[in-house]
This record gives structure tokens, C-alpha cells and sequence, in this order.
């Protein structure tokens, strides 16, 4: 047993109802499987890089607008 | 503990050791409340299964009600009045909800936080660019958290280091019950507070008329110029930010909620904007007095606000207002801090819910209180331009926008992941609205600053 699991009185009684309580999804352990990863197509690449530039740009533009109230 | 199942019960996954945590048991037994709740007919039950089921919406939208938002709404009123910023507050919390209706579709759905998303299905690359984004943001935001309840405690002649003390010490206890619904409990009691504007608008008599009139008309307009644009900044960056994204997603995964919940889950939203919507209308209401008077507002913080406000409002109107600041920066710290502790968790896959027992949760707790504690600290610096950062802030939140909803908006029309949940084609043309009007608002902001004297032209200043 890992250490971020709680030992907790095994028997068929508590498993039983919390698994018929939660979704199989919703148990911790189903978690740590990863979901599979999706091939981004060449126009949302454009859009990410696009919103990407344009946030370095405007962080930029509150630099300076930070600097030039400042002085 | 670890189970050798092969009982129906386990959804598929029979042939599988299933091991089942704390966080599991904790969970289980919501759930458990939840379905007896839907079992049964009648309002009472319907009203019981509503009371388990809000939350996350309500925690989001009256979070984002926070120290630098109210104090967006304060200067709004002094400076602008009643008129075209009231019909635009409503709007703005249009947006939230049509943004933060997502979240929950896709909490519901996946189980996964909106960081864990992001790095599983973009991979690492732009997992991390949200995460960055997403880090400055939130610390920035908690800063600005710190300086409100300074702000405001200091109407009551508290020292700084006492009032950050006092607001450290309660976000700590409401984490000492490490359990989720506890916490969320504890934390829509304190959001509950932040209607305190309601009865402080209501004390200055306003005028309904001038007020009913301005949703219909939209009118006064104010000037177009740099400092109208910056304060329309602020009020769109005081009701959509990325930290909500990622809190709601987490917290509705934390809650449990499933698809079957989903309906709840709009109502919770709607219901949270609907209250944050009414406590910001009140503060613009309760600051429109120091319009009228020709009070300059420029450079007020909460307590000036309280102070200019109490020769009009009387000294308990000015505390409730001052006792109203420091509750949203208490609830918003409490809120953003955990957003920023559940994301971290998500991409370095460590526990992260509010059900850990501390031993078990030691990094998610750690990060939950190192964040705040550092940007509480960062408050009693003494010299910091504490005005001038809420606005900024602010600002950068609306910038830092739409990329957050360019990924939000991917994977809740991912069909691999949300099945049949996809949004609509009318949920899309309003989110991808959303979007321009955010990146049309920031690069209007952009030709405010490089270009001043294009919209001194056009204001005719």
C-alpha cells in the first residue's frame, strides 16, 4: 500500500459501498492513468501561438505602462 | 486499502485492484447524500439536493467578488456614477457564466481538473504556459487580496502585520477540517458576507429611477478616454479571470459532481452570479455619493472609500463597507490559493483535495499556504503602490484571458473526452464572443498606452 492510501477496516461491506457510490472515474486511483494526448491541427497551433505573442505583447504594454507612471 | 474486486459494483473494471483512498471514502459518503436526496420527490428533498449540490458556483462568483474587484466597483461609482457601468456589470457577469458553465460540464465529465486537462491532452508545452499564466496571475491576484484586508482592517485602526496575521489564521482554520464539504462550507458562510454592500448601498437611498434607468438606456455614457478604458478593464477582469476556470473545474471534481449534476451545477453558477452580481451594483450604488460630490477617487484604497463614504452613510455604513472589503479578500485568498494548490497537484500528479487528512496532502496543503503567506508578506512591504497594483492587476487578468478560454473552449468540444457534452452551437458563438470582446477589450487598452493620443482624439479630449 502506498502511503497516501488510508488503511481502513478491509472488508466487503466497505468496499462495496463506496464503489457503488462513486463513478470509477471519481476513484483516485482511476486518476493517475492518463488521458490520451490529441494531435493539435495547424490551425489551432496558429490560434495558440497567435493568443501566445499577443499576451507577451500586452504584458509588455503594462510594463511600460507600470514604468512610465512610475517616473 | 487495497480490494481484490470482481463485484459488478465496479463499473468495468472488475478484473482490476481497486484500491480505495481516504479521499475515496470521503467522497463516497457525499454521494452517498446526494443520491438519497435524488431519490426522493417533493420540494423538500428537491431543496435538500440543491443545498448538497451548490457550491463551486456560488464559491467562484462571490470569490471573484474580491479586494481588487470591489474595489474596481467603488471607484466605478465614484468616478463615473449611476449610468453605463451598471447595465456593463450585469453584462460582464453574463460572461462569467456562459464561461464558468464549461468548467462544470467538464468537471462533470472528465473527473480531472482543468490543469490536469490541459497537460494531458496538449501535452507539457502549452500545459505549462497555462501553468504560468496561471501562477502570476494567481499571485499577483492574492497580493492585491492582502491589500484589501489590510485596507480594511485598518478602518478599525488594526495594524498591517495584525490584520494579514488574522487573515492567515482563518484561512488555515477553515483547512483544518480537511474535508471538502466542510470547507466549502465554511467558506460560502464567510462569501455570504460579501452582500454586506447591499444594506450599505440601501443606506445612501438611491436613486431607483436614475438606476432602472441607466439597465434600460445604458445611459450616461461616460468619455471615451484612457481612464474610462482602464476602469472597463477592470470590471471585466473583476468578473472573468483564469484562476475561476481552474478553481470551479477542480472544485466540482473535488465536490463529486457527475453528470447527472450538471443541471445543479448551471443553477449553482447562475445563483453565484446572480448575488455577486447584486453586491457589485451595490457597491457602484453605495460609491455614486462621491460622483455627486466631485470627490476625487484617483487615489483611494478601502478604508478612504469607507472614510469618504461615512459622513453620507454614518459610521456603521462605512464599517459594513470597510468589514465588506476585508471579507472579500479573505474569501478570495482562501478561494485562489486553492486553485493554485489543486493545479499544482494536478500537473505533478501529487494528492490534491480538500478530503486529505493533512499527513497525506502535506504538498497540497503546503502550496495552499506558502502562496498566501508569500503574498501576504509581499503587502507589509512599506512603499508599494497598493492602488495602482489592484488596477494593474486586474488589467492583466482580462489579458490573460483569452488564452485560458482558447483551451477551455478545445476541450469542451473535445468529443473523445466529453461524449455527448459537448457544447452546443449557440454555447460556442457566446464563448467565442466571450473571446473578442476580451482580446478586442485588451488591444484596446494596448493603443491607450503605445498611442494616447488616438483616443484623446476620438474623445474629443
Amino acid at each position: 500500500m502506498k502511503k497516501d492510501e488510508t488503511t481502513i477496516p478491509n472488508s466487503n461491506a466497505d468496499e462495496s459501498w463506496v464503489l457503488s457510490s462513486l463513478e470509477h472515474d471519481q476513484l483516485v486511483r482511476a486518476k493517475k492513468h492518463h488521458i490520451a494526448r490529441r494531435q493539435l491541427q495547424g490551425s489551432e497551433l496558429v490560434v495558440l501561438w497567435a493568443l501566445r505573442i499577443y499576451l507577451l505583447f500586452m504584458m509588455a504594454v503594462v510594463g511600460y505602462q507600470v514604468w512610465t507612471a512610475a517616473h | 486499502m487495497i480490494v481484490g474486486s470482481k463485484s459488478p459494483e465496479t463499473n468495468g473494471i472488475a478484473d482490476e485492484i481497486v484500491v480505495i483512498t481516504h479521499e475515496d471514502v470521503d467522497r463516497a459518503h457525499d454521494r452517498v447524500r446526494v443520491s438519497a436526496a435524488r431519490a426522493q420527490r417533493g420540494f423538500l428533498p428537491r431543496a435538500r439536493l440543491l443545498w448538497l449540490l451548490v457550491g463551486p458556483g456560488v464559491l467562484v462568483m462571490l470569490g471573484e467578488n474580491d479586494g481588487p474587484s470591489m474595489l474596481s466597483y467603488a471607484a466605478t461609482g465614484a468616478k463615473f456614477g449611476i449610468g453605463f457601468f451598471i447595465p456593463f456589470v450585469v453584462l460582464t457577469f453574463c460572461m462569467a457564466i456562459v464561461v464558468q458553465e464549461m468548467t462544470v460540464r467538464l468537471g462533470a465529465a472528465t473527473h480531472r481538473g482543468h490543469a490536469e486537462l490541459i497537460f494531458d491532452r496538449f501535452g507539457p508545452f502549452w500545459g505549462w504556459f497555462s501553468m504560468i499564466d496561471l501562477a502570476i496571475g494567481n499571485f499577483l491576484t492574492l497580493i492585491t487580496e492582502f491589500i484589501a484586508i489590510r485596507a480594511g482592517l485598518g478602518f478599525f485602526g488594526v495594524p498591517p502585520w495584525m490584520a494579514i496575521l488574522i487573515a492567515l489564521v482563518i484561512l488555515y482554520a477553515a483547512l483544518m477540517s480537511h474535508r471538502y464539504w466542510t470547507w466549502e462550507r465554511i467558506t460560502l458562510a464567510a462569501a455570504a458576507f460579501n452582500l454586506v454592500f447591499i444594506p450599505v448601498a440601501l443606506m445612501r437611498h438611491p436613486n431607483w429611477h436614475a438606476v432602472s434607468h441607466a439597465l434600460v438606456t445604458w445611459q450616461p455614457l461616460p468619455g471615451f478616454d484612457k481612464d474610462t478604458l482602464l476602469i472597463v478593464l477592470a470590471d471585466i477582469g473583476a468578473t472573468v479571470t483564469p484562476w475561476m476556470l481552474f478553481f470551479q473545474q477542480s472544485a466540482t471534481v473535488d465536490k463529486g459532481l457527475t453528470t447527472k449534476d450538471i443541471r445543479f451545477g448551471r443553477i449553482d453558477t447562475v445563483l453565484g452570479a446572480a448575488l455577486a452580481t447584486a453586491a457589485a451594483v451595490a457597491t457602484i450604488l453605495a460609491t455614486a455619493p462621491l460622483f455627486a460630490h466631485q470627490m476625487s477617487a484617483d487615489n483611494f484604497q478601502a478604508a478612504e472609500f469607507a472614510q469618504a463614504l461615512q459622513p453620507i452613510i454614518g459610521r456603521i455604513g462605512a464599517s459594513l463597507f470597510a468589514l465588506g472589503m476585508v471579507e472579500a479578500g479573505i474569501v478570495a485568498s482562501i478561494t485562489i490559493s486553492t486553485s493554485s494548490a489543486y493545479a499544482f497537484g494536478e500537473v505533478t500528479h501529487k494528492p490534491h483535495s480538500l478530503n486529505l487528512p493533512m499527513g497525506q496532502g502535506k504538498s497540497f496543503y503546503s502550496v495552499l499556504t506558502l502562496c498566501a503567506a508569500a503574498a501576504a508578506a509581499i503587502v507589509l512591504v512599506p512603499g508599494l503602490p497598493l492602488v495602482y497594483v489592484v488596477l494593474v492587476v486586474n488589467v492583466v487578468a482580462v489579458l490573460a484571458m483569452p488564452p485560458a478560454l482558447v483551451f477551455l473552449f478545445m476541450l469542451v468540444n473535445d468529443r473523445e473526452i466529453m461524449g455527448d457534452l459537448v457544447s452546443p452551437v449557440w454555447a460556442n458563438v457566446l464563448s467565442t464572443t466571450v473571446v473578442f470582446i476580451l482580446t478586442a477589450a485588451g488591444v484596446l487598452f494596448g493603443i491607450s498606452v503605445i498611442a494616447p493620443n488616438i483616443f484623446a482624439a476620438l474623445g474629443g479630449k
